[in-house]
């Protein structure tokens, strides 16, 4: 499948549609998004534990705090 | 230079000591101030809503609470603009959709700020909803730069850089998710303070990535930074990343000197793809820290590919579940490219998205070891790009390439406090400009060190000729 297949089968899952001049914009940058995919992955620090096998060595940045309560915006 | 044209180009905290003094009134300045905007925002279209009636009766209010010696502070009786992204009245969030929307209540920061006695004299333009380029076709239309009418203001905080920049309000707040108090403070020749994250009440103010999300002011000297940082900081129950902790007086080290103090350069960020048009001046003001005594040392980091690799998914992914609903009934209203920013974020994966979160605490470990064992306070460049001539087409998804060297986000997804400070001009005549970062909830010290290049240079006593 092509790249414009691909984006237009992700968007379809969230119920969008755009035109075809709309996709192709979305190609290249797309395109950029796997690569920089690829370059956070390999900043990730991890500790090899066995033959292939690694564990991570850091967490996700991400707020769980449970005395704060719900959102009131 | 007339004594009008001074007094509109006068900092706060001159003006303020004078509003004290009842030397001058609130009414006086807020006409100055009306009047500027009448005459001179036609060209720069820095405003989308200017509330007349409402701050010459705010004023007038202002000016007896001063007669009666009910003086509230350094900010009782000043005008200044809000980003029109902030809930207060007309609301347009720089989007046709929202053109007719009228807020009920005041958010958390303007009820804060009105509170100090701030006057607000309207909502400022903004890129559409804090990330949509505009051009010469968008609903709202560019706003430009005081400095070059044939160029962009920077953004997403176009219209209160603007308009602070060119006397048309003492200062002013913006917000800032990957750079867009610092980006257009720079672009715009002021001072731009993002104070540490959950510093500043986001309630009220409409969301783009609420991991990244910060509010604050945009101002010409660094002292007005913090004195209108300090009337609008604080808890706030209504803002779920509002951090509870005690709010220092922003000014306290204003004037302290800087010998000996450790300034950490994060060169592997700009120093291979910075325009050499800005590097200059920023190389320059490395030098003049070294001048007044600070020791600068190199501090490794992420390259520019890093940081966007990190920045941008993560703000895409949480933008696209802000405005999913909104483009699926409304997306032919947005500017073509904010509805494409929008989409684009649905295809960040939650495999993808979690990874963008992990770099980002390794980066914000890594640079707070930094903070805690070798350096001070941080310093790169705001931007390694002149700010664009204003476009007639949509510039696409320009922002998810390489080519945008904005440096500002490393302190949206690491939350530091961070300040831009003017540096100069390229030989364009575009304002240049730089960034101190700090340790989190230390505001005092970053502002320390900006006030302390600032008051060994005359940048900021240079305005725009219009």
């Amino acid at each position: 499948m092509d790249k414009k297949a691909i984006i237009a089968a992700k968007l379809a899952e969230w119920n969008l549609s755009l035109t075809d001049s709309e996709l192709d914009q979305l190609v290249p940058a797309y395109d950029n998004l796997l690569r920089w995919q690829d370059v956070v992955h390999g900043m990730l620090r991890s500790r090899s534990i066995a033959d292939g096998m690694v564990i991570p060595e850091s967490e996700p940045l991400l707020t769980y705090s449970p005395e704060k309560g719900g959102s009131n915006r | 230079m007339t004594a009008t044209h001074e007094l509109a180009y006068a900092s706060i905290a001159e003006v303020s000591a004078k509003v004290e003094r009842k030397e001058v009134s609130p009414v006086e300045l807020t006409e100055l101030m009306l009047s500027r905007i009448a005459q001179l925002d036609p060209q720069l279209h820095s405003y989308y809503t200017v509330f007349t009636d409402e701050v010459r009766a705010a004023a007038r209010q202002a000016e007896a609470e001063v007669q009666r010696g009910q003086y509230r502070g350094p900010l009782h009786g000043i005008p200044i603009g809000i980003k029109d992204i902030y809930e207060s009245g007309r609301t347009t969030c720089g989007s046709k959709p929202l053109d007719d929307y009228i807020a009920t209540n005041d958010c958390t920061t303007v009820a804060k700020l009105k509170e100090a006695g701030a006057l607000i004299l309207g909502k400022t333009a903004t890129y559409e909803f804090a990330y949509g380029f505009p051009t010469t076709k968008s609903y709202f239309g560019p706003t430009r730069n005081p400095w070059n009418l044939g160029r962009d203001a920077g953004g997403s905080s176009s219209g209160t850089a603007a308009s602070t920049a060119a006397g048309l309000a003492y200062a002013g707040m913006g917000s800032c998710t990957g750079g867009s108090i610092r980006w257009p403070a720079q672009a715009c020749g002021i001072v731009g303070l993002k104070a540490t994250y959950g510093r500043v009440s986001r309630a009220g103010v409409y969301p783009l990535s609420w991991s990244l999300d910060h509010t604050g002011p945009l101002a010409r000297t660094v002292t007005d930074a913090a004195l209108v940082l300090q009337a609008c900081a604080g808890y706030d129950a209504k803002d779920p990343a509002s951090a509870n902790v005690p709010v220092p007086n922003f000014s306290e080290k204003l004037g302290r000197d800087i010998k000996g103090l450790r300034i950490g350069l994060l060169r592997s960020i700009y120093e291979d793809n910075c325009d050499p048009k800005l590097l200059g001046p920023y190389n320059e003001a490395v030098k003049q820290f070294a001048t007044l005594g600070a020791e600068v040392v190199d501090v490794p980091t992420i390259t520019l590919d890093q940081l966007q690799a990190i920045e941008w998914p993560g703000l895409f992914a949480e933008c696209a579940t802000i405005h999913l609903d909104n483009i699926r009934n409304r997306g032919n209203d947005y500017n073509p490219h904010a509805k494409l920013f929008a989409a684009y974020g649905l295809l960040v994966s939650g495999a993808h998205y979690l990874m963008v979160q992990r770099a980002r605490a390794q980066v914000r470990d890594d640079l707070l070891q930094a903070l805690s064992t070798k350096v001070d306070v941080l310093m790169l460049p705001t931007a390694g790009f002149q700010i664009n001539p204003i476009a007639d087409d949509s510039p696409g998804l320009s922002i998810v390439s390489a080519s945008f060297s904005v440096y500002t986000p490393i302190f949206n997804f690491t939350g530091f406090p961070a300040i831009q400070v003017p540096c100069g001009f390229d030989s364009d005549g575009l304002p240049v400009g730089f960034q101190i970062a700090g340790k989190p909830f230390d505001e005092a010290t970053i502002c320390q060190v900006a006030y302390a290049y600032e008051r060994s240079t005359s940048w900021h006593k240079q305005h725009p000729n219009l």
